[in-house]
């Protein structure tokens, strides 16, 4: 199975590239006339707003043209050389920008900024290279945003070896990054982040929370990710530490191709033996589910009445028989992607398209894995003991393929019409093999489990900006995504090995295990927003008011099943292998061997959430130098989540959140290039569906068991951020910031003592604090010596604390005070990069550092479960290699440290996951 | 005579409302005194039936006699109705019960033969639905039959009085339906021998399976070795069963009330996976509280569970479980003398409340384990029982390969275990686990003393503690088979899957002339383990839980359905 991979990829080689070739060609074929074609984006200078209306002239020439609402133009029939371009607004400084390069049946791209007449009074003229350099930064969303944002653009992420927007997410200040998905910001849980895709909510795949796993998205898709530290009233209320929004690519401005292929290898796995789960022929295109799927026979039995031997014979063989994980050498990694975008000459500026995939497959592992449980002192000041130690490792080969399809046109001179579209596909196959002793059985034991994730998301945007007269501004979209998870036929066998011979341990519940789950949300949301300038001269001074609404609805279902032996089996055929045990040879005829039992799902539920939500936004520039952004927002929230525990038990909660967060923002222009940012704000925090749903429920066999509480209030935050920020040059930033948060009612997951099992469960904690410091730097480090131009260092460090106290009355057996899960103590990255001056080469290493956080809240009285602080040092090199084609290089993870969770001195889990080296070549025209 | 109430109802119905004539006359040779005639009888209810006949001549009255079974059983007079009367109503009657009634006729002469003897059933009881928690005294009387519908409590400090013969059943429908007994609240069921007080499934019998209801829990005020609020398991898994907890208590001569003669069947659902509930739970129990010849019948978790605490008990009877016949833990300090636990086979039971245990035993004892332990197995108090004359057999080959230990002790348990019999387990007789279990053995607080192991490998599991068993008088007879140790087991071990399952007939624990534990107790008590047995437990010179001097205290009350499904 696992050959079919490298087998079709050179296939898909063989068709792509000739097809792919072809095209330079076939568009050079319009290039006919010595003339050709400049367009491009007139923004404002602070903050990047799209200026319409401009007047764009072609100095010495009568070709001149109007920019549209989204502040682009296009001038054709450009005579070929080098023009002088002249951009004028009213309100605003005229700008002449020369040396503007013209090809034939070319197309130039030519961004201009403008000033405002308050800070640029005269005329001004520059070149056509220096001109890209203030537009940039006048796109530098950190910088003009009213909010406190921080924003990795697509550039920062090219130069990195992050492949997808969860990795480029952890060089963010503040930011950490759980299982390599799950974003934490601030050291607040991912409970309080959220996640948008153009703006819109992105649906959850996830059946515990409602957090989105952002290794979905391929960097290569992205132009840009922004995380919003502070709130401002049209933005979604129910985040705290971050509400992070992944923009795909739009159309720049010039017609573009282009292709990229990759290739890498893993130290720990490439060529090596190591684990894996078997595979099915559709798992490389993450289509692997269907032959996974829950077999008809055991859908369809009545498990209401006992079964009978035939039932369970025939259950037993209606399983796929695939149990064990496979010893087999690693493969290497690859990955393609393709780009097109252009422009087809419809109206003035013509439509707008971007059309782009990639495709990646990846192997990983977890070598040395261990896992504990601990066990308190068993004297008064000694030490944690380990208990339940088993060894192992994990192979998982994943695939991630996706694309986007976002195409613009402008409707007249003031309506701009968007469509984007979004489809993304991953795949995990995870197998895993481990040996340790039950201190419970008292017997050695090995275990393995298969595991197969598949999840996908899609989301299909349409989105108006429309400019109603000068100073009024219209914006309205309309979205629909929605995600699926499915993760068919997991299963677990354990066998016991105190023997010469393993024998499978077949009495218990967990002996052999399969569980299906299944997750669908789907989400439509509308927007509206009106937008009111007022005053005399351009700048921040306008009123906003918008309108949400989104409905949101889940299915989660969850079923498990166990199948445990009727007698003992003799020597002989205990030390049969799984697929030997369960190939039917045990389960003919009248056979009363083998027996199927469902164990109580729980798991399964459905959810709906109806949300409304309105503002009003005030942004008034009471000078120059200062800039006030006041205003409130509306959310009603209207939550129904129905459940019914394997017994049939029934449940339902309904609860209704109405609440206003209000919002002000005070920005101080301290100098030309400084800014003092003051921001006071409430938002807040609502269950999550799974959290409201009092059935309990194994999570995973063998793990806990969890509960929600439909008595779950949202939790309200209040939050006060005050930065100061520096902006050296465009592309530089040093900023110092300071957090405080106050939660009412935080939401926090703890544990119940039983005679038995453990019970997790949710409740309303009487309240926490958390309160840090924020550092980043980004500069070039010509400031040093001239020799060190090339160089930009950046770093950033956050550091915070936290503290939540829960009430004495809700039997929680931890702390009752304490840190809150997730909280890091800081949180350091930094990086170097140096880029050749004129050629379009570069190297950056970046490193990595998250202090010891909480993962889990200790069972008292053994302390609680953190996560070691790891070194983690990527690189990544580009370069050109002649013409368009250019060559990058990315080692990732270079210290290989090993991921440690411990308890006291028990490590609970702890792996090692290889260095990973790749190489890839892009080409673009 | 709780069997079979089924189907003597249905024998009931058909017969009792009639005067049957078909049996034989007393005395057909004296027609001038002549018996009465027309004699009928008609259940009015659960406990009383109305006799009429019609009017005889000159008579000074009649004689009613009323036998109970629908054969054998020894008349007695009920009334001697006047010579007017034509009726008569009977009433102290047990319900679902058939009882033969006759009639003779007083005259001057002499008194007539009996008329033809007339059968009638009493009605089966009325079901009366617990649908709310008792939260003042209540009784229940052996004329209804009482239906758990739901996570019952008795709460509020208030006493549940259960008649004897009377009847319980967990529903069925509303799944997990079980009764707590909660702290300072008590249960009085006083049963009898001939009339144990029987806590059963709500499905008819040969239907019902391990599992269909949840159990009997009693939750005192006794001490635990645990810190934090610790719950029942199988409690808090949904809003209709919110989290029991038992920690906290601090009276370990608290008193939860009395259970004698009281039997729990079918019991032990999983409200999620891995979170049943027991057949008898005892958390935190104060040694106030009497227990006193109780059964456990096919439960699906422990047949017994004690959780610290300090209640005494003797003649516990587990017929087969799916997991631990015995099990104690948190501290347990109680006493328990004559225990009898026997296993046949692998459970199958009611579906969706997950599969058996992967390992039962005979005898489970920890010391301390889950949160709160602040000292992990050392956790204070320690478990230290004293179990004495026990007789437990596993299944052996028909069990599950897990477990098949007569009695494990971990997790820093202590305990005194005298007198016993382990026989026909799979592994070995006792599993003495870790290091902290053996530091008790040092201390003096644990004792395995003259006990006998039969038909099974090993007297220690392989590779853990050692333990010195030819001081201590624990005898392996690794040839002697269980069924050689009594005076009658089973034959067939394992019913087929159709075979009807074994009844009271199959089993006679008392012990077989040649048994040898008839002998090999130990007689005198000395040191902790007297310390603690104190005047409840004295030592005997035979093992096992059947004297064979005296009588068998589990006869007429214990009960032997397997429903092999």
């Amino acid at each position: 199975m696992d050959r079919r991979f490298p087998s079709v990829l050179p296939a898909l080689r063989l068709v792509l590239l000739p097809a792919l070739c072809s095209f330079p060609a076939a568009t050079s074929l319009s290039a006919q006339a010595e003339t050709g074609r400049i367009v491009g984006k007139v923004v404002e200078a602070e903050g990047g707003a799209p200026l319409s209306g401009a007047r764009v002239v072609v100095v010495g020439t009568t070709l001149a043209t109007t920019t549209k609402v989204d502040g682009r133009y296009a001038l054709a029939d450009v005579p070929v050389g080098s023009v002088t371009v002249r951009v004028a607004m009213i309100g605003y400084g005229s700008k002449t920008v020369t040396g503007v390069v013209v090809t034939a049946g070319g197309v130039t791209t030519q961004d201009v900024s403008l000033a405002g007449q308050t800070t640029q009074l005269e005329e001004l003229t520059v070149t056509a290279r220096v001109e890209q350099g203030t537009v940039n930064s006048a796109l530098d969303n950190q910088r003009y945003s009213v909010a406190i944002v921080n924003a990795i653009s697509s550039e920062q992420m090219s130069r990195s070896p992050d492949g997808d927007a969860a990795a480029a997410l952890q060089r963010m200040s503040g930011a950490t990054i759980q299982d390599g998905k799950y974003l934490n910001m601030r050291g607040l849980g991912d409970r309080y982040t959220q996640a948008s895709l153009n703006g819109a909510r992105i649906p959850s795949p996830e059946p515990e929370r409602r957090v989105v796993p952002l290794d979905l998205f391929p960097s290569s898709l992205l132009s840009e990710i922004t995380t919003s530290k502070t709130f401002t009233p049209d933005q979604a209320g129910d985040f705290s530490g971050g509400s992070v929004d992944i923009k795909t690519k739009e159309f720049s401005g010039t017609r573009y191709f282009g292709m990229s292929f990759s290739a890498g290898f893993n130290t720990a796995i490439t060529g090596k033996e190591a684990i894996f789960a078997p595979a099915t022929g559709r798992d490389w295109i993450a289509f692997g589910s269907s032959p996974r799927a829950l077999p008809n026979p055991v859908a369809a039995v009545d498990f209401s009445t006992p079964l009978t031997t035939a039932q369970n014979n025939e259950l037993v063989n209606s399983f796929r028989n695939v149990w064990s994980a496979r010893q087999r050498s690693g493969s290497p990694n690859g990955g393609f992607g393709l780009t097109l975008g252009g422009n087809l000459p419809v109206g003035g500026t013509g439509l707008s398209y971007l059309i782009s995939g990639s495709y990646s497959y990846t192997q990983e592992t977890r070598k040395d894995e261990q896992r504990a449980i601990a066990q308190p002192p068993g004297t008064v000041g000694g030490e944690v003991r380990e208990l339940d130690r088993f060894d192992g490792s994990t192979g998982r080969s994943s695939a991630l393929w996706g694309g986007i399809g976002n195409f613009s046109v402008n409707i007249g001179a003031h309506t701009k019409l968007s469509l984007n579209n979004t489809y993304n596909r991953t795949m995990d196959n995870e197998g895993r093999f481990e040996h340790g002793t039950s201190e419970n059985l008292a017997i050695p034991l090995q275990i393995q489990r298969l595991r197969y994730v598949e999840r996908n998301i899609y989301s299909s945007q349409m989105k108006v900006h429309q400019q109603l007269t000068d100073r009024h501004y219209l914006d309205f979209g309309l979205t629909a995504s929605g995600v699926r998870r499915k993760e068919p036929d997991r299963s677990e066998i354990v066998y016991e090995s105190s023997g010469a011979t393993p024998t499978w341990y077949g009495f218990s519940n967990e002996a052999a295990v399969r569980t299906f789950a299944n997750l669908k949300e789907s989400t439509l949301e509308g927007s509206a927003s009106w937008q009111f300038r007022f005053g005399s001269t351009p700048g921040n001074r306008f009123v906003q008011i918008g309108a949400l609404y989104r409905a949101t609805d889940r299915d989660a279902e969850n079923h498990a099943y166990s199948i445990s032996l009727a007698r003992q089996l003799s020597a002989a055929e205990g030390a049969l292998q799984p697929e030997q045990i369960f190939d039917g040879r045990f389960s003919q005829g009248s056979d009363n061997v083998l027996r199927v039992s469902p164990l109580s799902a729980g798991g399964s539920y459905t959810g709906r959430d109806r949300l409304t939500a309105a503002y009003g936004m005030l942004t008034l520039e009471l000078s120059h130098a200062l800039e006030l952004i006041a205003g409130a927002r509306v959310e009603r929230s209207d939550v129904r989540v129905a459940s019914r525990s394997t017994a049939g038990e029934p449940s339902l909660a309904t609860p209704s959140y109405t609440d206003v967060l209000p919002s002000l923002a005070l920005n101080f222009r301290v100098g030309e290039n400084v800014n003092l940012r003051l921001s006071g704000t409430q938002t807040l925090s609502r269950p999550e569906y799974r959290e409201l749903s009092p059935i309990l429920f194994r999570e995973v066999i063998g793990g806990d068991n969890v509960k929600g509480n439909p008595d779950l209030q949202r939790a309200l935050i209040r939050n006060l951020d005050l930065r100061w920020e520096w902006y050296p040059r465009g592309g530089e930033v040093v900023s110092v910031g300071i957090f405080a948060k106050q939660f009412s009612d935080p939401i926090e997951r703890i544990y119940q003592g039983t005679s038995g099992t453990r019970i997790i469960t949710y409740v309303n904690a009487r309240g926490a604090d958390n309160y840090g410091v924020e550092l980043e730097f980004r500069h070039g480090l010509d400031m040093l010596a001239k020799g060190l131009t090339p160089f930009t260092l950046f770093a950033n460090a956050t550091i915070m604390k936290s503290k939540i106290r829960l009430d004495a009355d809700v039997g929680s057996i931890t702390n009752a005070e304490r840190k809150m899960v997730g909280q890091a103590p800081y949180v350091f990255n930094a990086g170097l990069t140096w880029k050749h001056p004129n050629a379009s080469a570069s190297a950056t290493l970046l490193f990595n550092r998250v202090g010891e956080r909480i993962t889990e809240a200790g069972e008292l009285p053994l302390p609680d479960i953190v996560e070691r602080p790891r070194n983690v040092l990527d690189a990544s090199i580009a370069f050109p290699v002649f013409g368009a084609l250019n060559a990058r290089m990315d080692a990732k993870n270079l210290l290989d440290a090993p991921y440690r969770l411990m308890q006291g001195v028990v490590i609970r889990d702890g792996y090692r996951s290889g260095r990973v080296f790749s190489i890839g070549f892009s080409w673009k025209q | 005579m709780m069997l079979g109430v089924g189907k003597r109802t249905l024998a009931g119905l058909l017969v009792g409302t009639v005067a049957l004539a078909a049996c034989k006359s007393d005395d057909p040779a004296a027609p001038s005194n002549n018996p009465p005639t027309g004699v009928t009888a008609t259940s009015l209810g659960a406990t009383s039936v109305h006799l009429a006949w019609t009017a005889a001549a000159s008579v000074t009255g009649y004689i009613l006699e009323r036998a109970e079974g629908s054969t054998g059983g020894s008349y007695v007079e009920v009334n001697r109705p006047a010579a007017t009367a034509t009726s008569y109503d009977d009433t102290g009657l047990n319900p679902a019960t058939v009882y033969r009634y006759r009639l003779a006729a007083v005259r001057t002469a002499g008194t007539s033969p009996f008329a033809t003897e007339v059968l009638v059933t009493t009605s089966a009881p009325a079901v009366v639905n617990i649908t709310a928690d008792i939260t003042t005294n209540t009784t229940w009387t052996s004329t209804s039959v009482y239906k758990i519908v739901g996570f019952r409590k008795v709460a509020n400090n208030s006493t549940l009085t259960i008649e004897a013969g009377t009847r319980i059943i967990g529903d069925f429908a509303t799944v997990g339906s079980s009764l707590f007994v909660l702290r300072g609240s008590r249960i009085i069921a006083n049963g009898t021998a001939t009339a144990p007080i029987v806590f059963t499934s709500a499905q008819a019998e040969g239907a019902q399976l391990p599992g269909d209801w949840g159990g009997l829990i009693i939750i005192g005020n006794g001490i635990i070795n645990r810190s934090g609020t610790v719950n029942i398991e199988g409690t808090g898994t949904s809003t209709e069963n919110p989290l029991i907890p038992y920690s906290g208590g601090n009276n370990n001569a608290d008193n939860s009330g009395t259970l004698r003669y009281v039997r729990v069947e079918w019991a032990g659902f999983a409200p999620a996976t891995d979170a049943e509930l027991n057949s008898f739970t005892f958390a935190a129990v104060g040694s106030g509280t009497t227990l006193d010849f109780l059964q456990a019948v096919n439960g699906f978790d422990d047949a017994f569970e004690f959780f610290g605490g300090a209640v005494d008990a003797k003649h516990l009877v587990s017929y087969e479980t799916g997991d631990d016949h015995f099990d104690m833990s948190e501290g347990y300090v109680g006493r328990l003398q004559y225990l009898i636990g026997f296993q046949s086979y692998i459970q199958n039971n009611r579906p969706g409340v997950g599969g058996v245990s992967s390992d039962p035993q005979g005898i489970e004892n920890d010391g301390c384990n889950g949160s709160g332990c602040d000292l992990a197995f050392n956790s204070t108090p320690f478990t230290v029982p004293v179990v004495a004359n026990f007789t437990l057999v596993g299944p052996g080959a028909a069990g599950p390969a897990g477990g098949g230990f007569g009695m494990v002790l971990r997790r820093g348990t202590a305990g005194h275990y005298v007198n016993g019999i382990w026989a026909r387990y799979l592994n070995a007789g006792i599993g003495y686990r870790d290091a902290d279990t053996k530091a008790r053995e040092t201390a003096g607080i644990l004792t395995i003393r003259n006990n006998l192991i039969a038909q099974t490998p090993l007297a220690l599991q392989a590779g853990q503690q050692a333990y010195d068993i030819g001081a201590n008088a624990v005898i392996l007879e690794q040839a002697t088979t269980a069924a050689s140790l009594f005076t009658k087991l089973p034959t067939t071990v394992r019913a087929s899957p159709g075979v009807a399952g074994t009844t009271a007939a199959d089993f006679d624990w008392s012990l077989s002339a040649a048994s040898p534990a008839r002998t090999g107790g130990l007689a005198t008590f000395t040191g902790d383990l007297l310390t603690r047995a104190g005047a409840f437990v004295a030592g005997t010179a035979y093992r096992g839980a059947a004297d064979p001097a005296a009588a068998k205290w589990w006869e007429g009350w214990t009960y032997y359905l397997r429903n092999q499904l």
